[in-house]
């Protein structure tokens, strides 16, 4: 593919002497202003390197709630104290109900932004819906049978948002280096697609 | 894997399908077994009444031996644990076990302690309230139901052992179930769901491989076959056929960029 690539570009660049999606632009004209470019390219690449692992960062921040539910979160206030305070939680039912539909709604959200490649910085609050979760459930007095449900539509939710989020910075690394390299090459800026 | 198309159109379906099909199996199993465990605290509170109804003649004439022979014969029942009938001060008076028989129970163990919490013991209890889940000695998990034996005016104004009106609560029932039945129904459902929910998987995600296989998959290793193909600047050919449209149209362009730029030469 990228043979390919290389090869269209060259008939391009014999056509037109600028590849098609490499038209420069008049902001970054001057030595200055290919500098000022690089740098703001390498910036990218760097922020697309940071952003790239803020999924697994909150896969792990949700196996930490995880293991705190497991212990059966023994560092809070006893559950008749707090339902005396806030009132009788809903029923296990109604709370796994309405994990179901979450679980499908953040599954389908997520799809859809990778189907149209939207930058989204959701996963921490996914994290914390699913720890809401977990303590509905727990001063519900049914943690222990739905443990294993909570946990499972965590993992999913989180492994395919980290997906999505992988996927779109890889994309975007990739095409920032091309841009950083055909900027280095020709010393002028390529049009954004 | 991830980088190839059949990797990124896979990948993401395998997840999502396989996460939520998982999702919902854990919570129609929890579901189930809540609902079976609330079906079978309704049968035993059932069974306990009806003890309590069959032995409420014996107790009002204060037939010993007929009140033991029935407890004993319930206990004899398959699935029955233990049966025994507590007096007020906690002592077993009756059981199906006669080695239970005259001992004194903890007013802290399980069973006990939900009415015995405070000074003033609880009186009436719902019906979920009274059921406790514990494993007895031989490890076999058991279900157990403690149903107080209410006293009523028929028992405080009987001429042969009179209570006072003022004590509302006689004795207790305590009738457990064994769980193993139900243990085993639920490992059998366990063994199901996972069956189907692998069964599902393979279907979809093997549907989904051989559509995307057929319809996308194919035709693009034929497209790039041909591109690579028309890298040779000597050898021209046809576009390759059955390509689905949008493939068709990028091998047609490539083709006449191809012939234009031989017939230029």
């Amino acid at each position: 593919m990228n043979r390919n690539r290389g090869k269209l570009q060259v008939i391009e660049d014999d056509m037109t002497d600028v590849p098609e999606n490499h038209k420069t632009t008049d902001n970054y004209a001057g030595s200055d202003g290919i500098k000022t470019l690089i740098k703001e390219l390498e910036g990218e690449i760097n922020r697309l390197h940071r952003f790239s692992v803020r999924g697994i960062q909150a896969v792990a921040l949700f196996l930490i709630v995880s293991t705190l539910a497991w212990l059966d979160f023994s560092f809070l206030p006893a559950t008749e104290s707090v339902t005396s305070y806030l009132g009788d939680p809903p029923s296990a039912r109604i709370i796994s109900v309405v994990l179901l539909f979450y679980t499908f709604s953040a599954i389908i959200l997520s799809l859809s932004r990778m189907a149209t490649g939207i930058e989204h910085k959701s996963s921490f609050s996914h994290v914390a819906y699913l720890t809401a979760f977990f303590l509905f459930y727990h001063f519900g007095r049914s943690l222990q049978e739905n443990y294993w449900a909570v946990f499972g539509a965590g993992i999913t939710i989180l492994v395919i948002e980290s997906y999505r989020i992988w996927t779109y910075c890889a994309e975007g690394i990739s095409r920032k280096k091309e841009d950083l390299e055909y900027a280095k090459r020709t010393g002028r800026a390529p049009i954004a697609e | 894997m991830f980088t190839t198309l059949a990797g990124k159109a896979l990948v993401p379906v395998g997840l999502a399908v396989t996460g939520f099909m998982v999702v919902c199996c854990l919570i129609l199993y929890s579901v189930i077994r809540e609902d079976l465990h609330h079906a079978e605290i309704i049968h035993a509170t059932n069974l306990a009444d009806t003890v309590l109804k069959s032995a409420r003649y014996a107790m009002h004439k204060s037939d010993r031996e007929t009140l033991s022979t029935i407890i004993r014969n319930v206990g004899e029942q398959r699935g029955v644990d233990h049966v025994r009938i507590f007096n007020k001060k906690g002592i077993v008076v009756f059981s199906a076990n006669p080695e239970e028989i005259n001992r004194q129970v903890d007013k802290k163990a399980e069973g006990c302690v939900v009415c015995h919490k405070g000074t003033v013991p609880v009186t009436t209890l719902g019906t979920m309230q009274q059921s406790r889940t514990f494993r007895n000695q031989q490890g076999m998990d058991v279900m157990a139901i403690t149903a107080p034996i209410y006293n009523e005016p028929d028992c405080s104004s009987a001429a042969c052992h009179v209570h006072i009106a003022s004590q509302r609560v006689l004795g207790t029932l305590d009738i457990g179930l064994s769980r193993t039945e139900l243990e085993k129904s639920l490992s059998m459902l366990r063994i199901q769901m996972i069956i189907f929910t692998i069964l599902s998987l393979i279907l979809t995600i093997g549907g989904v491989t051989a559509i995307l296989w057929r319809s996308i998959l194919l035709p693009v290793q034929k497209l790039r076959i041909y591109a690579e193909s028309a890298e040779d600047d000597d050898f021209i050919r046809e576009p390759p056929p059955h390509l689905s449209h949008d493939l068709d149209i990028i091998a047609s362009n490539l083709y006449k960029v191809k012939k234009s730029d031989a017939d230029r030469k």
